[in-house]
């Protein structure tokens, strides 16, 4: 088995972040998108809580509370505005969301 | 009521009527007219009490503050004011009674009514004014009134154009005008007549002020080179020109220039003399080829009013009285004496071309009248008597106050006296044309032969005036009729005594003689002009001289001050307009250009916008970008 260390648990982390930011650049849908974002969150979380349990402090622990509170309401908000749009104009897909550009 | 009040209230009268005409009656011509006659009539009353009561007062109120200068509204009456406060008002309700009749049928009566109204208020503000500022507001409404009143009949162009023409060449005096009172201010701490007399009095300044304020008496008066402007206002109505372009406006410049005495050097004294007596000539040069009998009284009225600006300019003289000598300002005496004279006698054949326009349905030229004698007894006997007095028949007024500044000249300046003299002779060659051509021989057109009389407001006004163009020239008219009320003026005029007396009696009888009996032989009453016929040399360089100054401005308005303006205008348009404006504008244009590419609509494009904006925050942050 392979041990535990710091800079497997970063690795591991900034290739999550990596594959959610690349979702966010390059996915048409919405949603997605959305849950690419999510992926950032979670990836900068795994690299707190490593950070906390390596150093032996509190502080990256509680970052990531704050963090998973707000994605929880994010998420809410978000996907209802994505249920909205849909219902406005039968469909999510982000090049046809251009209205403001038009 | 007080003095003063009675002073506010003949300002504020004719205000008030015009503003009640122009508010409320624009298209009622019977109304307005009545209302502007009763102002013209409360105001001849008013100022026949203030002359009479003697009372003579100066007062003022502060009507703006800025820091240390300080506007002030006054009235400053003392005789000079009274006596040509007494003449506005006269000469002011004959025109007024005139217009009834003559404006009877015009559809704009109301307009003109007003206008005559608003030409009151500013006429009578610059009589009152005690200082230079107060004088010069009233100087631009009685400039304003004036382009009104020409502009009356404003669908035909010439009358347009004519309006124009009086109110730019006014606004050129008026410049120098105003420049000469902010000088005069800057040297003196104020404008104000009576404080300047006491701070004037003997010290020493620039002859440039008097000049400066001169030229706004170039300008109202029309003396050259800014007389164009007159014999083209004649395009207004005919009372208008009796009233404004004879009687009062232009003779504003004499009135102004007696108010301003004390700040004459004799330098300016000589320029202010020069200009004068070469407007006398000039003018009735011009005069001799007119066929429009307007136009032969507007030319006679430059070269009389140059007669007064001529008499200003000549300037005191010292009297002897037995063993002691003293310092008359006869200049003054006799520019303010010519002036009233002149008010009476040139409104009087202003008013009798009206009637004679009027009669022979709007025909003005000359040629196509006659015989009018018949026709049009009362014009005819009180025309006579204006042409009498103008060309200084004793008895009749213009003979004395000719005589005063002939006199005048003779002692001081035999150059202007010769002129003078000239003039004279000129004065009753083109009125006795004038006279002998539209009323003697019969009638040369159908207009002519149909002349009747007009109604009474016609005639009475003529009668009024020809009484005064008669008895305005004794001395029991002063003295006894208006009871020594004008003596600050009157006194001031110097009479020839002993041989001088002779010398200028001989003189002014025998230019009126040459003059006069010149054009009786050889004018005959026809429809041509007989100097065009026996002299067409002398005829056409008279036109030619006439025609002059016209020729000089449109050359300098359309080659030099034309181009000098569309230089500008290259330069304008190239640096300002192209390159500061646009060019200011044209950087802003391209940066919105810039950032709008970056607007693209699209959500993924904006998430990239993003990470390129979190790598410059990140490259900033680690120090591999450096500013």
């Amino acid at each position: 088995m392979i041990p535990a260390t710091l800079n497997g648990y970063l690795a591991i982390s900034v290739a999550l972040f990596a594959i959610g930011l690349l979702g966010v650049l390059v996915r048409r849908n919405t949603l997605v998108v959305f849950m690419c974002l999510e992926l950032m969150l979670v990836a900068s979380t795994l690299a707190l809580v490593a950070f906390s349990r390596f150093n032996g402090t509190a502080d990256g622990n509680t970052f990531v509370f704050f963090i998973l509170t707000v994605a929880a309401a994010e998420v809410a908000v978000g996907l209802a505005i994505i249920v909205a749009l849909f219902r406005k104009r039968q469909t999510i897909q982000i090049d046809q969301l251009n209205a403001l550009k038009n | 009521m007080t003095m003063p009040q009675h002073a506010i209230l003949v300002l504020v009268l004719p205000l008030l009527s015009a503003a009640i005409i122009a508010l409320f009656f624009r298209r009622a011509g019977g109304i307005a007219s009545a209302i502007s006659t009763a102002t013209a009539t409360a105001i001849a009353a008013l100022a026949l009490i203030l002359a009479f009561k003697g009372e003579r007062f100066e007062a003022s109120l502060e009507w703006l503050r800025f820091g240390d200068f300080s506007l002030k509204l006054g009235f400053k009456f003392d005789d000079l004011a009274a006596l040509m406060l007494t003449i506005v008002g006269i000469v002011g309700l004959c025109v007024h009674v005139f217009s009834l009749g003559y404006m009877h049928d015009d559809a704009h009566r109301a307009r003109y009514f007003g206008g005559l109204s608003i030409f009151m208020f500013s006429m009578l503000g610059i009589v009152f004014a005690d200082n230079l500022f107060m004088m010069f507001i009233y100087w631009e409404l009685v400039g304003f009134s004036s382009w009104l009143l020409i502009n009356h009949y404003l669908h035909k162009q010439s009358a347009a154009d004519a309006a124009k023409k009086a109110f730019i060449a006014n606004r050129v005096g008026d410049f120098g005008f105003l420049l000469g009172i902010v000088w005069c201010y800057a040297q003196f701490g104020t404008t104000n007549l009576s404080e300047l007399e006491k701070l004037a009095d003997g010290a020493a300044f620039s002859f440039w002020i008097p000049l400066f304020l001169f030229c706004g008496a170039v300008g109202k008066s029309a003396q050259l080179p800014l007389h164009v402007w007159l014999p083209d206002a004649m395009e207004g109505p005919t009372p208008v020109s009796a009233l404004i372009h004879a009687a009062t406006m232009v003779a504003a410049g004499i009135y102004m220039l007696c108010r301003i005495n004390v700040l004459m050097t004799a330098d300016a004294l000589q320029v202010i003399m020069w200009v004068g007596a070469a407007t006398a000539l000039y003018a009735a040069l011009c005069a001799i080829v007119q066929s429009d009998i307007k136009k032969v009284l507007a030319y006679s009225t430059l070269s009389q009013l140059g007669y007064m600006v001529a008499a200003f300019g000549l300037g005191s003289l010292s009297v002897s009285h037995g063993d002691h000598s003293h310092l008359m300002a006869a200049g003054v005496g006799a520019a303010m004496f010519h002036l009233t004279t002149h008010a009476f006698f040139k409104a009087l054949m202003f008013l009798g071309s009206g009637s004679v326009i009027h009669a022979c349905h709007h025909e003005q030229d000359i040629f196509k009248m006659g015989g009018l004698a018949k026709k049009l007894p009362v014009t005819f006997a009180t025309f006579t008597i204006g042409v009498l007095a103008i060309i200084g028949m004793p008895g009749l007024a213009g003979f004395f106050s000719k005589d005063a500044i002939l006199y005048l000249a003779y002692a001081k300046n035999t150059g202007v006296f010769a002129v003078l003299a000239l003039t004279a002779v000129l004065t009753s060659f083109y009125m006795v044309r004038m006279w002998k051509i539209t009323f003697l021989g019969t009638p040369r057109s159908e207009n002519a032969d149909h002349a009747h009389e007009g109604g009474l407001t016609l005639t009475a006004p003529l009668v009024v005036l020809g009484v005064l163009s008669v008895i305005g020239g004794y001395g029991f008219f002063y003295s006894t009729i208006f009871a020594g009320k004008f003596d600050g003026v009157i006194d001031q005029i110097v009479h020839p005594h002993g041989t001088d007396h002779m010398v200028i009696l001989g003189v002014s009888l025998a230019v009126m003689l040459v003059g006069g009996l010149a054009a009786l032989g050889l004018y005959k009453p026809a429809a041509t002009d007989s100097l065009a016929d026996k002299a067409p040399g002398a005829f056409a360089g008279l036109s030619a001289l006439k025609a002059s100054f016209d020729r000089a401005y449109d050359y300098y308005v359309a080659k030099i001050q034309q181009r000098f303006a569309m230089v500008l205008n290259f330069i304008e348009q190239i640096f300002l307009a192209g390159l500061i404006v646009r060019g200011l504008a044209g950087i802003f244009g391209l940066f919105g250009l810039g950032a709008r590419a970056l607007h693209v609509g699209n959500v993924n494009a904006y998430a990239y916008w993003f990470l390129l904006g979190a790598v410059a925050l990140w490259a900033l942050a680690a120090g591999v970008l450096k500013f």
